[in-house]
């Protein structure tokens, strides 16, 4: 292991790639604003920012939930996803930054008054309340986050146990935290777009939805740093373990949007099929290309175990359910908060790859803040010795 | 490996190879004790009855249950959901944690698993006499007939049909496929000759070869990958029978996976009543471990917490919804004439899995025990909740009615737990309880 | 005629396995209690198509499962029920994936019986009890060797630290 880089160099070539890209992002923004309403501006810039604050979020669980589980196998590539969970404080500012353009997203803010259903609601659905319940979660959140990056960080100076111990109380904390909170966040960010609307599946279909894409990205940037050099150690059981996360997660993700689905078009009552007769007869492509995406193409090619244990392969998989989340996320936001039609241009898609530029940003730069292999965690070993079957 | 470890040994007492087939070896040749035939006789006894209760049924009509319009389904589907549920744990084991390579599992899968087919076995009795004509009951299976009519594809009670038989073959074949090598331990120790023949047919001819657990590890892989999603759909498609419909407090989208994890949260409270009465009067204290209920416990304030999520996001909807009928169901069911039931069901299934928070009680053995009896009540509460509270309020106020059991209802649900504790009784008795070569496979000093 | 060595511990049948093939001697099988990693590289031992079994079982269980309900809603008893259409997709799913399940699961199973030669009523050789206990035991076939070169194999497993030594006919 002498050839092995254990720190990672934000040279200034990835930082000119990783500037273009947030520039792209601005200039896309700028064509935006020029042309099209504020409603379809805002609406993207929703989207994305809700989509990497919670990818970021994710992370965090991905840490939690082996801390708590004990599990061993991850540990070679841990800092992959603390780095990405250090996304989760800028994420946090720039998703407040959103509450400016809430009255024109979510139309419960104006409408309250005129509605009978939605002022039935009001208790909940008001903007103090609302600003009160983002801040508790976005505090928690990083507070908790921030705390297990640096017990983490810790166990490099001094003994790995005993901070890893120490961080089992916090990653329990963080579980139960994130497990109500993430509900209530979906509920907020994502259902009271369609204010009339309801479905007590809804925060688990979205925290499923969060899971499956964190794990894309924990690939993604994997992929990359690899691809720079980095995370040589990774052997091939790890990535077949994360090839495993990606199938098996999407395919939760696709039994609770089935089972979600199934249940209100068999039910069949007009106070919750709106919600689809909109999305499937105005977006029958998004919303067929959602399933393709999210499921029967990873589906079909990640069963061969073969194709599990080869990253090009894994990576691409990964980005076509990040891109099928995204549309996921689309059909969430646009049919609701937009009335007419939209379709995804140069401005939708210019956005997200500014926003990816950023979120890249901050990982790399926090993975040049502690070592790529936390070397005194108790279960180092095993990560690089298990094998699958 | 040299490593350190903050990981608690999954067996104790350091045993060798042959220490751990003495161990699982012995209670099949030796004679049960006094326990075991008093268990037996009980368990037996109770079954009988419950048999009669059930002929009884068949013979005289459904009319001796108190099962009326309104409540169609009364205590018959709510014991079957019971079942079903506890039905789940076994499964879960053996399947979901073999995939998150929880080795722990090893000790307990066994016996999780046979208890799994024994509760599926009493779940399916109760659709089965609840359809009134025992003998047709094949009616319910797609195939070509002189009738000239075909199943309703379109219903989830044919669903069931499916889910629940694939469930009982798959776990059926699973446990099977699992026991073979351990049969064929027992079959090399026995001595008698009677019985040696039994165990050399029952161990499909195991010799250990190198080939052979090549193929076992990868089939029993590959077995796990088909049982987990498996599990999942079982207890969704029984939670389909009611959120498919557009009854208040039955249609809501959640039920899914509230309905599995409730299952899997019943399951393991079932697990450990079995296996801390178990592991005492077998001696089985170094396999089923101090940790081993730890571990479980944790289960279930994992599960017990989901569960109580859904209750909680159930209620919330029902206001934020803006339905007058989901908030009347809502409010019927913690004030109306069946609220003890309700609060139960909200005390024994919410608030007393949050006392396993502290390490103390999880780890200690009576508590659990004590607590692994309220989940079941209270996931039994769950189920009779859902169903009657939910039916008893119809829409047309002239329906309301009331609903108790008839004394043949309750004994057919006190049959069901002899029938399922004879069983299990039997199996300690035949069956290696402890999945030996998979134990040996975890120990260090080999 | 076949020569069997016996060993007590994992590591030690590992360190035989990979001498006798390193010295040219073909193993015939290799017998233990439990599983033992790694012991398939060492024989060299092809991986197992039976997965493969289970995938082609479950593409034919779904759409056996779907393919009956389709054709016995649209074609052989087409019902209207609650103004669903008679394909109704959703509502097939359920059933398809169990069949899906179903088929797999028995595909596999059977296939690795059969693979195995494992079955009620098989009565497969049995070397030693003590294999399926605490033994592991290593059979080479014998049947080619002239006298000589038997002794020669004895030698050579008592160097790999066998325990005892059996000749089977």
């Amino acid at each position: 292991m002498e050839n092995i880089k254990l720190t990672f160099k934000f040279s200034k070539k990835i930082k000119i790639v990783l500037g273009s890209l947030i520039l792209f992002g601005l200039i896309a923004l700028a064509y935006g604003i020029l042309n099209f309403s504020s409603e379809k501006v805002w609406s993207a810039l929703v989207l994305n920012s809700v989509n990497f604050v919670t990818i970021s979020l994710g992370a965090t669980f991905f840490i939690a939930i082996h801390i708590i589980t004990q599990s061993g196998w991850h540990v070679s590539l841990q800092r992959i996803p603390e780095a990405i969970s250090m996304y989760l404080p800028i994420g946090a500012i720039i998703l407040i930054l959103m509450i400016f353009g809430i009255n024109h997203v979510y139309h419960w803010t104006h409408e309250i008054h005129h509605d009978p259903v939605i002022s039935g609601k009001e208790a909940y659905l008001n903007i103090p309340f609302f600003v009160i319940r983002l801040v508790i979660y976005l505090s928690v959140w990083t507070l908790l986050t921030l705390k297990l990056r640096k017990l983490s960080k810790n166990s490099d100076i001094d003994d790995g146990l005993k901070f890893y111990n120490k961080s089992r109380t916090y990653a329990a904390l963080f579980l139960v935290f994130f497990a109500i909170s993430i509900v209530i966040f979906a509920w907020d960010w994502l259902m009271s777009i369609e204010a009339h609307w309801f479905s007590t599946l809804f925060g688990w279909y979205v925290m499923a939805g969060v899971i499956v894409k964190s794990f894309a990205l924990i690939i993604i940037v994997l992929a990359i740093l690899r691809s720079l050099g980095y995370f040589e150690f990774i052997t091939t059981d790890n990535i077949h373990d994360l090839a495993r996360y990606l199938f098996s997660f999407g395919i939760f993700w696709m039994y609770l949007w089935f089972s979600q689905f199934m249940l209100i078009w068999y039910a069949n009552l007009p106070e919750e099929t709106f919600y689809f007769v909109k999305r499937v007869e105005n977006y029958k492509f998004l919303f067929l290309l959602n399933v393709v995406l999210n499921f029967a193409i990873p589906f079909l090619v990640l069963i061969v175990r073969k194709f599990r244990r080869i990253l090009w392969i894994v990576t691409s998989m990964a980005v076509i359910v990040f891109m099928g989340q995204w549309v996921d996320q689309y059909l969430m936001i646009f049919p609701g908060s937009m009335k007419e039609v939209q379709s995804i241009g140069f401005f939708d898609i210019g956005l997200t790859i500014g926003f990816f530029g950023l979120f890249l940003w901050v990982v790399l730069k926090s993975l040049t803040k502690a070592n790529l292999l936390p070397e005194n965690h108790p279960y180092l070993n095993e990560s690089f010795h298990y094998k699958n079957i | 490996m040299s490593e350190i470890s903050t990981r608690e040994p999954l067996i104790k007492g350091n045993k060798s190879l042959t220490n751990i087939t003495d161990d699982v070896f012995n209670p099949i040749v030796a004679r049960p004790n006094k326990l075991w035939f008093f268990g037996l006789t009980i368990a037996g006894t109770a079954a009988l009855i419950g048999l009669i209760a059930i002929v009884l049924t068949v013979w005289k009509g459904i009319g001796l249950w108190n099962v009326n319009k309104t409540i169609g389904w009364g205590w018959s589907i709510t014991n079957f959901v019971w079942w079903v549920g506890i039905g789940h744990a076994g499964t879960f084991i053996s399947a979901i944690l073999l995939l998150f390579r929880q080795h722990w599992r090893t000790s307990v899968n066994r016996s999780a698993e046979a208890m799994t087919i024994f509760a599926v076995i009493c779940a399916g009795l109760f659709p089965l006499i609840h359809m009134g004509r025992f003998l047709l009951a094949f009616f319910i299976f797609p195939y070509p007939n002189t009738r000239g009519v075909w199943v309703n594809f379109n219903s989830p009670l044919l669903w069931d049909v499916f889910a629940i038989t694939t469930y009982f073959l798959v776990s059926l074949i699973f446990w099977y496929v699992g026991l073979i090598p351990d049969l064929g331990t027992v079959r090399d120790r026995m001595k008698t000759k009677f019985k040696k023949v039994i165990y050399r047919f029952l161990s499909f001819g195991w010799t250990g070869s190198a080939k052979h657990w090549q193929r076992f590890e990868i089939v029993s892989f590959t077995l796990a990958g088909l049982a987990a999603p498996l599990v999942l759909s079982v207890h969704t498609i029984v939670s389909f029978d009611f959120a498919t419909s557009v009854i208040p407090g039955w249609h809501t989208t959640i039920f899914p996976p509230y309905f599995v994890s409730g299952a899997i949260f019943s399951g393991f409270a079932m697990v450990l009543t079995l296996l801390i009465v178990a592991r005492k009067t077998m001696n089985l204290q170094d396999y089923i471990t101090l940790n081993h209920i730890e571990l479980m416990n944790k289960i279930i304030i994992l599960t017990g917490s989901i569960v109580g999520v859904a209750y909680l996001t159930e209620l919330f909807m029902a206001w934020y919804s803006s339905n007058e009928y989901e908030l009347f169901t809502f409010i019927n069911r913690a004030t109306g004439p069946y609220w003890w039931a309700y609060w139960i069901m909200m005390t024994c299934n919410v608030v007393s899995p949050q006392l396993f928070w502290f390490k103390k009680l999880r780890r200690s053995i009576g508590f659990t025990f004590f607590m692994s009896i309220l989940i079941n009540v209270g996931m039994w509460f769950e189920r009779f909740v859902i169903i009657v509270t939910s039916l008893h309020r119809d829409f047309l106020p002239s329906s309301w009615e009331m609903y108790k059991p008839s004394i043949i209802e309750v004994l057919i649900f006190v049959g069901t737990l002899g029938i399922f504790f004879s069983l299990f009784l039997l199996f300690v008795r035949f069956f290696p309880v402890i999945a030996m070569s998979e134990v040996k496979t975890t120990i260090k000093n080999k | 005629m076949e020569i069997s060595g016996y060993y007590d511990r994992e590591a030690n049948l590992l360190d035989a396995v990979k001498k006798l093939r390193e010295n040219n001697i073909s193993i015939k099988d290799v017998f233990s209690p439990y599983p033992v990693h790694g012991l398939d590289l060492a024989m060299g031992l092809k991986r197992s198509w039976l997965p493969k079994a289970a995938f082609v079982g479950g593409a034919i269980g779904a759409i056996s499962g779907f393919g009956l309900q389709a054709w016995v809603f649209t074609r052989a008893y087409p019902i209207n029920i609650g103004g669903k259409p008679f394909l109704s997709v959703p509502s097939f799913i359920p059933v398809t994936f169990e069949c899906a399940i179903l088929f797999a699961a028995l595909s596999i199973v059977l296939a690795y019986l059969f693979k195995s030669n494992l079955g009620a009523g098989a009565d497969n050789k049995i070397y030693d009890e003590r294999a399926t206990d605490d033994h592991f035991v290593v059979v080479l076939d014998a049947s080619n060797f002239v006298h000589n070169d038997a002794e020669k194999i004895k030698m050579k497993l008592e160097e790999t630290g066998a325990l005892d030594i059996k000749y089977h006919n």
